[in-house]
């Protein structure tokens, strides 16, 4: 079968606030100032528009405000206004208020949203506009002239789990385009392979977190629409970064969650078991007592802040969004920005266009327009407060007071920081003699199946379904290395960080163990492939339309 | 009265039928039954012998072999002469093929696939599953007698058939089918070799999970389900390590079944497995781990070695 | 040809469902929706057939607004365009009144075959093919396995229980219900996506809903009443009472 090819005038990688944004915000470009009519086209490798995105989420509204003045007339899906902010923290059993809610983290004039519903009202918007939105296509490759991005090949589709082609199979599609924006989220593939072939890298090591969140149906009564809560410590000690959420939606439901940073240093530490925990502290355990799990859902943040951002341009693309890194980690808060970048992304693709030069030398507007709009404003002073977590809750929470009064300045700055991964720490060093069992979780929590599960039962509430009879989307480079270094070095810690249980280390039937890739439970976090102490996970899109199934979330 | 619209083929009644003399018998008594067919005698006999008023027979060349037009056709004549209350069909492909043809005809709705029928004075209520099983819906049906549905097969049991005390009336009865009516031309069934096996359809499963170990030993397991008369199937993990193929699988990713009997062996009961099965009507787990999942949704448990436990059982099966 | 066929939009395979306050129907908010399986392979079928004799391809579907994004896919996958019956509760509806729907634009379109899905996977009636054979008088059969075209009439295989089938001919125009299986799906290129936008959907008003109807007077999630039984003792022991159970209390052990 021949591979098809299409051409058009601006490519946008990703379904997300990032790439709706940029789209819509051409098309009115395009609209305002007439011409030729751009063809406007964007891959979402998710079977419907928002299935694939979640978030917790808090959203300040200004720059989508900016996008769509009148979005509330437009229907946008904001769930509730948030009326109460608390920030607690908390020990094993009890629970201590911040008296005053720190002003990073003050939400007044912010909505509670349903990223995944905001993204599927965004979809329709764009499409109105006349974006061409294709859903259930993901960007496997990106098209290279020289060192110039000249498009995207899409993903076989048909292809069986020993890489034969059925009686369906496709090619991919090349996808042609004078620019393409690269909105493809938090470790996007092919944000990555752009990395890995020219020198865009920011200034530091990007840094992630993982976050998990379950949407709960609790009995009536329990907590207001628009309560916003964060909480720091328990379950999660100081030598791990992250905190836990609780956002109140109408109706009785509940957003609840946790974030926990992809740079611990025990190979044991369990981030899911740590969320179950969280659900087992009395505040929580009291408020979904009698609840129901509604979803469940997992997803990698980039949380390395300014210095982290690659240069996000170079011959014929520009990145926007969680893919480059356009996240304030200190007010938890990356939907505004990544609405915002697309929009500047947006702006200097049209340009570039109507001017039939895509150059990164015409491109490099979009980073002058960075500099001076908000986006800069609002991270560069944060700039060094993930770095400064780093060495610890204190210290973190410490120079997060000092950077708020001197707007950043610090005698280091940039305050050096290192990848997530290489701070995980050797099995034989962290625990000396008497480690745990290999595939043993530090912290470890027996679920009781009504407040706290196991990842397996957890993956079924996802709603995630994929394609079985295709090749495995985890390519991890070398097998023998789980079985005979790692295992033993830092006890396969795959098994423990992978929200979906993807992961798992069985009999080899000849005394020793093997790598199982369930990849069809995967639910597309990213977290293997930012979190592998060697290195040699690549996670690839699966074949277009299958995944998580993040209704509501 | 509730007219049964029975079933048969060379000469004997199917058992579907049987059960749905059993619903009718269950919310009326006064039953009929109806045979349609050529030579119906050795049917109506069996079908006799049942405690209803009687069984009509409606024999004509035209019926010999069963077309969807030739029972619309003379379905419509013989309720326009006996009048029922209530029709019910077994929900078989035959009656699928033909039943809302009828209905349509009469100017009603069906109620297909009951697994319930419940009576409150002059209403019937009809129990059915919705959503492949996970939901069950009571419908009522908004319109004058004669009410039509189809019964589930499997949900009525035939041992439950009341028998009558002496055979009762055949009574012959006679339609007009026009010539040209029937628009279809049948030819003769044929069996095929099934390509995929087909667990939706089977009665018995044994199906094995993680427990078994490794493929050398899924013998012990089909041994089970050689005794039970069973077909064998699996729980994910087996088929992606290639033990046993893709259609033998149960669950979110494979197929959902409810046969009359589920024995699952060296299977937790991981929630992707169970929305495969949950419907069975008998489940029967053995599981090392007394604290599987599996056994919230048994009906019967045996916690134990299945190595131990299966040759045991093969050994009481044959006894 | 001029080949019609009826699909329909359902709640997707690994919805959770929840019962609505009025325990009228599932809470649908937020739910994900696709195209019913078994319609999916009597598109690809109807596509078939026009690929092997010409023709033309209408996809119809009888449903709220959201219906037309399926309408689309079916327009994306080949077909040349759709009708949408739209309606609110026509989602829901019972299988006399979605047939009645379809039935009225489907009557004056000087179709030779109309294909249907066997059966939904949401409500399950199997009914609608047949009924919408019945009002627009067409001869019809029913879980087609093949179809072959021959001047003026079709040959086609049913399939019947076990492991049985039976082929039926019947003069066109006629109508066929469709089994799932019966064919590959083909994947809905971005071509044929981008050239869907062009495509006619045509929307028609439904009819007066017919005066006799089902009406869902409760729905639940079937509990199971369970009271785990363990057997205790040894395997032998464990076993013979197993046994004696199934074919005693349980009576699952007796033949067909």
């Amino acid at each position: 079968m021949e591979r098809e090819s299409l051409d058009v005038d601006v490519l946008i990688v990703g379904g997300g606030p990032a790439g709706l944004a940029a789209a819509i915000r051409i098309a009115q470009l395009q609209s305002e100032r007439g011409g030729e009519p751009l063809s406007i086209a964007v891959l979402e490798k998710a079977r419907e528009p928002g299935a694939h995105i979640l978030s917790g989420a808090v959203l300040d509204p200004s720059s989508l405000g900016e996008l769509l003045p009148d979005f509330v007339e437009r229907g946008a899906p904001l769930a509730a206004e948030v009326r109460r902010d608390s920030v607690y923290f908390l020990t094993s059993r009890r629970r201590l208020r911040f008296p005053v809610t720190p002003p990073p983290l003050r939400n007044h004039g912010h909505y509670i949203v349903s990223l995944s519903r905001l993204v599927r009202w965004l979809t329709g918007q764009a499409e109105a506009a006349g974006v061409d939105v294709f859903a259930g296509f993901a960007g496997a490759e990106l098209l290279f002239d020289g060192n110039r991005v000249v498009g995207v090949r899409t993903g076989d589709r048909g292809v069986g789990r020993h890489g034969e082609h059925k009686p369906a199979f496709e090619p991919g599609v090349d996808v042609r385009a004078p620019v393409t924006l690269l909105c493809d989220g938090v470790r996007g593939n092919l944000t990555k392979q752009l990395l890995a072939r020219l020198p865009l890298e920011g200034r530091l090591p990007q840094v992630y977190a993982l976050g998990f969140k379950e949407l709960w149906d609790l009995p009536a009564g329990r907590v207001g629409a628009g309560t916003v809560v964060h909480t720091l410590g328990y379950p999660l000690r100081p030598e791990e970064f992250g905190g836990g959420f609780i956002y109140a939606l109408p109706d009785n439901r509940i957003a609840l969650g946790l974030v926990v940073g992809l740079d611990y240093r025990d190979p044991h530490f369990d981030p899911h078991a740590a969320f179950q925990r969280l659900k087992q502290h009395p505040m929580v355990a009291g408020l979904i007592e009698g609840g129901q799990l509604v979803k469940y859902g997992a997803k990698a943040l980039p949380e390395g802040g300014w210095y982290t951002i690659p240069t996000p341009y170079a011959d014929g693309v520009l990145i926007a969004g969680d893919a480059g890194g356009f996240l304030n980690s200190l007010r938890l808060k990356g939907i505004h920005l990544a609405i915002k970048t697309g929009m500047l992304a947006g702006e200097t693709a049209f340009e570039a266009v109507r001017a039939g030069d895509a150059s990164a030398g015409r491109l490099a507007a979009y980073r002058q327009r960075l500099d001076e709009s908000t986006v800069r404003r609002e991270l560069y002073p944060v700039r060094n407060v993930h770095q400064a977590f780093a060495s610890g809750l204190a210290t973190g929470l410490a120079y997060a007071g000092v950077a708020l009064l001197t707007r950043g300045w610090w005698f280091r700055d940039p305050w050096p920081g290192e990848a997530g991964h290489e701070r995980l720490v050797k099995r034989a060093d962290y625990y000396g003699s008497d480690p745990p069992p290999e595939d043993a979780s530090a912290n470890a929590v027996k679920p009781d199946r009504l407040t706290t599960f196991d990842r397996l039962t957890n993956v079924h509430y996802s709603g995630t379904r994929h394609e079985e009879d295709q090749p495995s989307h985890l390519i991890v480079h070398d097998t023998d290395i789980c079985r005979t270094r790692c295992i033993r070095e830092y006890g396969n810690p795959c098994t423990r960080y992978c929200p979906a249980q993807v992961y798992e280390m069985v009999d080899d039937g000849q005394g020793g163990k093997r790598l199982q890739i369930n990849a069809s439970n995967c639910v597309h976090c990213r977290t293997c492939d930012i979190m592998d102490p060697y290195q040699i996970v690549d996670w690839v899109p699966p074949e277009g339309g299958g995944g998580p199934q993040y209704e509501g979330m | 009265m509730i007219l049964v619209v029975a079933e048969q083929r060379d000469g004997a009644i199917n058992k579907a039928s049987l059960e749905a003399v059993v619903a009718a018998q269950q919310v009326g008594d006064a039953v009929k039954a109806v045979l349609l067919g050529g030579d119906l005698e050795p049917a109506a006999a069996e079908l006799a012998r049942a405690r209803v008023e009687a069984v009509l027979t409606v024999s004509d060349p035209a019926l010999a072999a069963y077309t969807a037009d030739g029972h619309v056709i003379a379905l419509e004549q013989v309720i326009a002469a006996e009048s029922p209350e209530l029709v019910i069909l077994p929900h078989t492909y035959q009656t699928r093929d033909f039943a809302p043809a009828l209905a349509t005809r009469l100017g009603r709705p069906i109620v297909t696939d009951c697994v319930g029928l419940g009576r409150q004075g002059s209403t019937v209520t009809f129990t059915r599953p919705m959503f492949q099983g996970k939901v069950l819906a009571d419908v009522v049906i908004e319109a004058d007698p004669p009410w039509l549905a189809t019964v589930q097969v499997g949900a009525f049991k035939a041992e439950a058939l009341e028998q009558g005390s002496s055979p009762v009336p055949i009574v012959p009865v006679k339609v007009e089918i026009a010539d040209g009516a029937i628009r279809q031309r049948p030819e003769a069934p044929f069996r095929e070799a099934r390509q995929a096996v087909d667990l939706t359809r089977a009665d018995r499963i044994v199906a094995v999970g993680r427990g078994i170990k490794g493929e050398e030993h899924l013998e012990i397991a089909r041994g089970l389900a050689s005794a039970l008369g069973a077909e064998l199937a699996a729980s994910r993990p087996i088929c992606d390590n290639g033990w046993l193929p893709m259609d033998r699988q149960i669950g979110s990713s494979g197929q959902t079944v409810a046969p009359k009997l589920y024995v699952a062996l060296g299977i937790s009961g991981a929630i992707q497995h169970v929305v495969g099965m949950k419907g069975a009507k008998v489940i029967v787990a053995v599981n090392k781990d007394p604290e599987a999942p599996i056994f919230e949704i048994s009906d019967y448990g045996i916690v134990g070695d299945l190595f131990d436990v299966v040759p045991a059982i093969i050994k009481e099966l044959s006894a | 040809m001029q080949i019609a066929v009826c699909i329909k939009q359902v709640v997707t395979r690994e919805a959770q469902l929840r019962i609505d306050k009025g325990h009228a129907w599932i809470r649908d908010q937020d739910a994900s929706y696709e195209m019913n399986e078994p319609d999916a392979y009597a598109l690809e079928e109807a596509l078939g057939l026009r690929e092997r004799h010409g023709g033309d391809v209408v996809a119809c579907s009888a449903g709220p607004a959201r219906v037309g994004q399926l309408l689309r896919e079916a327009l994306a996958r080949g077909a040349d365009r759709a009708i949408h019956v739209e309606g609110d509760e026509l989602g829901r509806a019972d299988a006399l009144t979605v047939a009645g729907a379809l039935a009225g634009p489907l009557r004056s379109a000087g179709v030779d075959l109309v294909l249907t899905g066997l059966q939904s996977d949401d409500q399950g009636f199997g009914q609608v093919g047949v009924i919408l054979a019945e009002l627009l008088g067409l001869p019809y059969a029913t879980i087609i396995m093949d179809v072959e075209v021959s001047d003026g009439s079709v040959r086609v295989k049913r399939e019947l229980e076990n492991g049985w089938f039976q082929w039926v001919t019947l003069p066109l125009p006629a109508l066929l219900t469709i089994q799932s299986g019966i064919n590959q799906l083909r994947y809905a290129t971005l071509k044929g996506i981008m050239a869907a936008k062009k495509k006619e959907i045509r929307k028609v008003a439904p009819p007066a809903r017919p005066e006799t109807r089902q009406r869902i007077t409760g729905l639940r999630v079937p509990e199971r009443a369970k009271q785990t039984h363990f057997l205790e003792g040894t395997p032998a022991a464990a076993a013979q009472e197993l046994v004696r159970r199934l074919r005693e209390d349980a009576r699952v052990l007796t033949e067909d």
